[in-house]
């Protein structure tokens, strides 16, 4: 359970760890509208080129990006198998029987399968190289606007940081909840059908219960340390856009309107 | 019968950057039929090598038998819930794991794994309850509604439920008041006179130690730094001192006496005994 390589911090000292979060968050948005407009592989071409520039700046390994890959092999196989028998466009590049493969349906595969490869390696890097609490903030900064259409954007900031907080813990709890009704007798790989539900009805009921008395100490720690849902507050940690923010947003923005010019003229 | 380690380790996320070494060339050989408490400070593997005892943990390296079971390294041992059957694991905070509308039913889920009837485990739970002193009258109440000493004392009865010949807790008196820490000493003291259960106890209670327990393991850093009786590790406080636990009230004002010159025989150990050794001193004047 503890090797889930999606979605975990990796603290490294990079030029895209060091970028402000809201940098990376609309850097992270733009570039996935960009895979979106079909321009074909040259479209692909640029945006790969510059998230393998981003890569190397960020001094992630690759093997890391493609652990968080791997997971949707699965289904690429999946849509492959697909696509040969729908897609009937283009050449006949193979005959078996009385199917035929297309040119077409191979195209398309690879389509979706550098799509999907991009966007995994533009999340990856933003999850990887920022901290969930930066996120968060991040998140809640460019949020802001809508605050004063009166959506309480600091309290979902709050909720979502609080939600992260406590990935692990939960994960540690089902751990040793599971481990104590092991000794029970408990048997979750083998047993009847009726005997499985039971098992998870056991890590199930204690799992809930702890959760709701861990919620509630912190909100009674919360608020002894002075939380007032709704109040103004300040931040000891500012965010700063610096330079190498305006650089990379340049660079974002450049690939998408070129990207858009591609696909118009 | 026995409990015998073997060059044991232990390594927790191996080969990767959480790499940690938990337990190192652990040798132990645990006395059947008596209490032996495990000590040694935050973080020294006591949780760890209990762990193994009923394979939730199988160790990285060496071996461990218990009883006629061997539990090896990257090796699920066969009929490994007999093994479960005869070691009772009590985990620390063991009252997060009732999870059943009642309290004998819950008691009873342990046997009714075991392959015991319905209507047998209850019978089996009731006995349990009761052995940990709670009332009939209180079987069908909700765990939910029971004070947090009651619902450990609940938990272990699910332990017991299964019969175990070795019991095994880790921190079973934790965050219970003094009262409720002692009866539940004086309730595995009993299991272990009366029906001979074998009880291995982690604790960070030196007074506990004292009272209860016959043998005393330390561990330091996941390496067993040091096993013999009790009264020998009380009468040597080097190791106290070393490990910064704070020795029992008696043994820390025995020790205040004899600055003071005045000696006592190293087996007092109790109050009454060091009550009468005061007044035969006396008496002598």
């Amino acid at each position: 359970m503890n090797n889930i390589a999606l979605g975990k911090y990796i603290p490294l000292n990079s030029f895209v760890h060091k970028l402000d979060p809201r940098t990376k968050i609309i850097a992270m948005m733009f570039l996935l509208v960009a895979i979106f407009i079909p321009v074909g592989f040259t479209g692909y071409g640029i945006i790969g080129v510059f998230l393998i520039i981003a890569l190397i700046l960020s001094k992630l390994s690759f093997s890391f990006v493609w652990q968080s890959f791997k997971p949707t092999l699965f289904m690429l196989v999946f849509l492959l198998a697909i696509n040969m028998f729908i897609i009937k466009t283009g050449d006949i590049l193979l005959t078996i029987g009385t199917f035929n493969l297309y040119s077409g349906a191979v195209i398309q595969t690879v389509y979706i399968v550098l799509r999907l490869l991009l966007m995994i390696v533009i999340t990856t890097m933003l999850t990887a190289t920022t901290k969930p609490l930066d996120l968060t903030m991040g998140l809640e900064d460019l949020l802001s606007p809508l605050a004063k259409l009166n959506v309480p954007t600091h309290d979902i900031a709050m909720m979502i940081s609080l939600a992260l907080r406590f990935i692990p813990t939960l994960l540690e709890e089902a751990q040793r909840i599971l481990k104590a009704q092991a000794s029970r007798g408990v048997d979750m790989e083998s047993g009847s059908f009726k005997e499985k539900i039971q098992a998870i009805l056991s890590l199930i009921v204690p799992l809930f219960v702890s959760s709701f008395q861990k919620a509630d100490d912190l909100a009674d720690a919360m608020e002894a340390r002075g939380y007032v849902v709704g109040a103004k507050r300040v931040r000891y940690k500012q965010l700063k856009f610096t330079f190498s923010d305006f650089i990379t947003l340049v660079a974002v923005i450049g690939i998408l309107v070129g990207l858009i010019l591609l696909k118009v003229l | 019968m026995s409990i015998h380690f073997e060059k044991v380790d232990h390594i927790y996320s191996p080969n990767t950057v959480f790499e940690f070494k938990a337990l190192e060339d652990v040798d132990l050989d645990i006395n059947m039929g008596k209490i032996t408490a495990i000590i040694g400070a935050t973080g020294s593997g006591k949780t760890t090598l209990v762990q193994h005892l009923n394979g939730l943990l199988l160790p990285s390296k060496g071996f461990l038998t218990v009883n006629d079971f061997t539990i090896k390294a990257d090796e699920k041992p066969k009929k490994i819930k007999d093994l479960r059957k005869q070691v009772g694991l009590v985990f620390q905070f063991a009252e997060y794991q009732l999870f059943e509308e009642t309290l004998i039913k819950d008691v009873a889920f342990g046997p009714k794994n075991f392959g015991v009837s319905e209507q047998d485990a209850e019978e089996i739970a009731a006995r349990a309850l009761v052995t940990v002193g709670i009332e009939p009258k209180d079987f069908n109440k909700s765990p939910l509604e029971l004070s947090g000493g009651q619902k450990r004392r609940v938990a272990i009865a699910g332990i017991l439920a299964m019969s175990p010949s070795i019991l095994v807790l880790d921190e079973p008196t934790a965050g219970l008041d003094p009262q409720g820490a002692k009866s539940m000493m004086e309730l595995f003291n009993t299991l272990n006179k009366e029906k001979g259960i074998t009880v291995l106890i982690v604790t960070h209670n030196m007074e506990h130690v004292l009272e209860y327990c016959d043998e005393v393991v330390v561990l330091e850093n996941g390496k067993v730094i040091m096993h013999t009786d009790k009264k020998e590790f009380f009468r040597n406080d080097q190791y106290m001192e070393k490990a910064s636990i704070d020795p029992p009230v008696i043994i820390a004002f025995k020790k205040m006496c004899e600055e003071h010159g005045v000696n006592f025989n190293s087996d007092v150990l109790t109050i009454d005994k060091l009550v009468n050794e005061i007044l035969k001193k006396r008496g002598r004047r």
